[in-house]
C-alpha cells in the first residue's frame, strides 16, 4: 500500500467554506479531518464534510455519455455525443433563434466552471438564459 | 442577533458551533422560527412565528422602535431615504396586532424590539425561511429596512448575514450564471461593462437579460423554449410541484444533463455527461461571506470523464467559438482581468500564501474587504439607501378543512438536497436517519389516532405520498414538516407553484396538506 498523501482543499457542500485535509491512499480518499489552519471551521467539521465522500469513489458514477436511442440512454462515444448536441443546439438555434435555448449552472462546481458555462452561454449560443439554483 | 428561518444547526453546523461558542461570550440569540429547533437551547427567547408571517413580525419590531425613540436618527438622515414611507406602512403594525397575526405574544415582540435596537452591535442571520416565500423578496427588504433604521450595518458586530446553502451558489451567481449579470456583479445592461466583455471575447453580446429558472419552466410550458442545458442540478427532484416539472420537460426538444450521477433529472434526459466531482478538480469556491478560498484535486478521476469547463469548451470550439484554457488558473485570470475591482488582487499565488480572501480586492496590495457597506458609518454619502417600506401578505395556500395542516419544508443534518451524494457515507458512520418522516406535533398524532414510526398517507392539491410520522415536539399543532432529500418519498409532489414575483423563488415553506391514517 502506497504512503498515504494530504491535500488541503475547501469542503464541497454547505455554503460555509470549511477548510479539510484530505488523507489519499492509492488514489482514494481514505479520511477527512478539519484544516486547524481554516480561518472558517479552526479544525472542525460536520458529519457531511468529514464522512459524506464516498460519492467520489462511487461505482454509480457516471463514466460513460449516454444517449437517447430508441427511447432509452445507452453509452456513447465523446465524439458522438458532442456532435449530437452541437448540431441539435445549432438547429434548434437557426430555426427558433438563441431565446429557445436555456442553461441551468452548476452552484456545486468552481467558479472557474461556471465562468465557462456562463461565457458560452453568452458567446456560443448569444443569450442569456442562464441562471442556478438561487432560487430554491 | 436575530436568527430568523435558519435551523443553523442542521443546515450549517459549523456555524452553529461559532455561534454558541459566541453565546458563551455574551451573545444573545433570539430565535424566530415556526419550529422549536436545536438553536433554541442556546437562545435568550424564542419567537415560535407562525409560518410565512415574518413581515408583520418586522414592521411591529419597527414600530415599536419608532414609538419609542430607539431608532439612530443621524443615521438615518445620513445614509437613508424614504424614513416617512417606512413610518406610514408600519402604523397599523401593533404589538397586539401583530401577535394577532405571528402568534407571538405581544410583549416579547415589544422587549425583542428593544432588545435589538439598544445593543451596542445587532446582527440578523437569515436562511430560506426568509426567502422560500411568495413574498421573500418582501421579507429581505424588511430586514433591511430593520438594520437601516438602527445603524446596524457596515460596522463590526452588525449587518444582515444571508447563509448560503451551497458551497459555492454565491460564487456561480459572481461568475455571471445569472440572467442579468456578467462576472463580478457587473450588470448586463450597463453598456460600459458589456463593451468590456465583447472587446475580451471578441463577440457582440445581447444586452437583453435572459430568463430565470422559474420563467425557464413557464416558456417550456408555452412552447417557447426549445433545449434546456442543466449542469449538476436535479430539478425533478428539487423543484416544487414535481409532477409538473415531470410533464413539462417531456416537452423539450432537447434536454443535456451534465452530472456525476444518472440523476431522476438525467434520466429523462435526450443526452447525459459524464463530469467530474469535487476532489478531482482544481479551481476556486466563494464561501457565504464571500471568502474566495482554493479548491484542490486529490485523486485522479476516471480518464472518460471530464471537467465541467472542459466539455464546454469543447463544445463551444466545435460549435464555430474556440475557447481553449490550459488551466483553471488561466480562466480565473481572465475573470481577474474582467472584474478587476472585485478580484483582481486574488492570484492563486495569494490563495495558497493567505488561504482566503475577501472579494472586493482591486489589486495585489489590497487586503480584502472584512466589512461590507462601511461607508455608510465614513464619509459624505453620494449614494443613500432607501427604506423599503412593505406590507404583509399571508401565504399563498392557507389551511381549511380539507386540508387542514400546514407542511413546511426544510433540510435535515446528515443528507445534502437530493441525496445523490449523502447517499455514500464511509464504513462504519452511524446515521439517525435514513429515510423521510413527516414530523408532527404529538396532539395531532393522538387526535389522528397516529403512533411514532407509522406509515401515513398524505395529500395536497398537487399529488400525494405515504411516508413515516415521526412524533416531535419540535413542530407546534397544525404544523408537519418534511425535508426533500430521499427520491423515494418525493415531498415536492405536495409543494405549490407560486412564486415570489421579483426573485421567482417558490413557496416551499408553506402548503396545506391533509394526513390520513392508513386502513390496517
Amino acid at each position: 500500500m502506497a504512503e498515504p498523501n494530504f491535500v488541503k482543499t475547501i469542503c464541497g457542500y454547505c455554503g460555509t467554506g470549511c477548510g479539510l485535509v484530505l488523507e489519499v491512499q492509492d488514489n482514494k480518499i481514505v479520511k477527512i479531518r478539519g484544516d486547524k489552519e481554516a480561518p472558517v471551521n479552526k479544525g472542525q467539521t460536520c458529519v457531511k464534510g468529514a464522512f459524506a465522500f464516498e460519492y467520489v469513489h462511487a461505482n454509480t458514477r457516471l463514466t460513460s455519455p449516454l444517449l437517447k436511442k430508441a427511447g432509452k440512454l445507452v453509452e456513447a462515444t465523446w465524439e458522438e455525443a458532442y456532435q449530437f448536441i452541437a448540431s441539435r443546439l445549432t438547429e434548434i438555434k437557426s430555426t427558433w433563434g438563441p431565446n429557445a435555448i436555456s442553461m441551468f449552472a452548476c452552484a456545486r462546481s468552481t467558479n472557474e466552471s461556471n465562468f465557462v458555462t456562463q461565457k458560452f452561454m453568452r458567446t456560443v449560443i448569444g443569450s442569456n438564459n442562464i441562471d442556478g439554483c438561487n432560487r430554491t | 442577533m436575530l436568527l430568523m428561518g435558519s435551523n443553523t444547526t442542521e443546515a450549517h453546523p459549523i456555524i452553529a458551533n461559532r455561534m454558541k461558542k459566541a453565546v458563551k461570550s455574551g451573545l444573545k440569540i433570539i430565535v424566530i422560527d415556526p419550529r422549536k429547533i436545536d438553536m433554541v437551547k442556546v437562545a435568550h427567547r424564542h419567537l415560535q412565528i407562525n409560518v410565512g408571517t415574518d413581515i408583520a413580525l418586522i414592521n411591529a419590531f419597527i414600530r415599536v422602535i419608532l414609538q419609542e425613540g430607539l431608532f439612530n436618527k443621524p443615521f438615518i438622515e445620513k445614509v437613508t431615504l424614504d424614513f416617512d414611507k417606512l413610518k406610514e406602512q408600519v402604523e397599523p403594525f401593533t404589538p397586539e396586532y401583530a401577535a394577532a397575526i405571528t402568534g407571538v405574544p405581544a410583549e416579547d415582540i415589544v422587549a425583542t424590539a428593544r432588545e435589538y435596537a439598544a445593543s451596542s452591535g445587532s446582527m440578523i442571520a437569515y436562511t430560506l425561511g426568509i426567502t422560500e416565500h411568495h413574498c421573500g423578496v418582501n421579507n429581505v427588504f424588511d430586514i433591511a429596512n430593520l438594520a437601516l433604521l438602527t445603524g446596524n450595518i457596515g460596522k463590526p458586530g452588525s449587518g444582515i448575514m444571508p447563509l448560503r446553502g451551497q458551497n459555492n451558489v454565491q460564487g456561480a451567481g459572481d461568475m455571471g450564471c445569472l440572467p442579468n449579470q456578467l462576472a463580478g456583479a457587473m450588470s448586463l445592461t450597463n453598456d460600459e461593462f458589456r463593451a468590456r466583455y465583447e472587446k475580451e471575447w471578441n463577440v457582440t453580446l445581447n444586452p437583453i437579460a435572459g430568463d430565470t429558472q422559474t420563467r425557464t419552466f413557464d416558456r417550456i410550458e408555452t412552447g417557447d423554449l426549445k433545449a434546456l442545458y442543466i449542469i449538476g442540478e436535479n430539478p425533478l427532484l428539487a423543484d416544487v410541484h414535481m409532477n409538473h416539472t415531470r410533464t413539462i420537460f417531456g416537452e423539450l426538444d432537447l434536454l443535456v444533463v451534465q452530472d456525476i450521477f444518472l440523476t431522476e433529472t438525467a434520466k429523462v434526459a435526450d443526452v447525459v455527461l459524464p463530469a467530474r466531482s469535487w476532489g478531482e478538480v482544481e479551481g476556486t469556491y466563494t464561501n457565504t461571506d464571500r471568502r474566495i478560498q482554493r479548491v484542490r484535486k486529490a485523486v485522479e478521476p476516471h480518464p472518460n470523464t471530464k471537467e465541467d469547463w472542459e466539455i464546454l469548451c469543447e463544445l463551444s470550439s466545435l460549435m464555430g467559438y474556440p475557447m481553449q484554457y490550459r488551466n483553471s488558473e488561466e480562466i480565473w485570470d481572465e475573470v481577474r482581468r474582467l472584474a478587476w475591482e472585485m478580484y483582481g488582487g486574488i492570484s492563486y499565488d495569494r490563495l495558497d500564501n493567505e488561504y482566503s480572501i475577501h472579494y472586493p480586492c482591486p489589486d495585489e496590495n489590497h487586503p480584502g474587504t472584512f466589512i461590507m457597506h462601511e461607508r455608510f458609518h465614513q464619509e459624505e454619502q453620494t449614494k443613500k439607501a432607501p427604506f423599503v417600506p412593505v406590507d404583509y401578505t399571508e401565504p399563498m395556500e392557507l389551511p381549511d378543512k380539507d386540508y387542514p395542516f400546514i407542511l413546511t419544508t426544510g433540510r435535515r443534518y446528515e443528507s445534502y438536497n437530493t441525496h445523490t451524494q449523502t447517499r455514500h457515507y464511509a464504513a462504519g458512520v452511524k446515521i439517525k436517519q435514513k429515510e423521510e418522516t413527516i414530523d408532527i406535533h404529538p396532539d395531532d398524532a393522538q387526535h389522528l389516532g397516529i403512533t411514532n414510526g407509522e406509515v401515513v398517507q398524505v395529500r395536497s392539491r398537487r399529488g400525494e405520498l405515504r411516508v413515516k410520522a415521526k412524533v416531535t415536539e419540535q413542530v407546534v399543532p397544525g404544523l408537519v414538516f418534511m425535508s426533500f432529500h430521499w427520491h423515494e418519498t418525493p415531498t415536492n409532489v405536495l409543494t405549490l407553484n407560486e412564486y415570489d414575483p421579483i426573485s421567482g423563488t417558490a413557496e416551499y415553506k408553506a402548503c396545506a396538506v391533509t394526513i390520513e391514517k392508513l386502513a390496517n
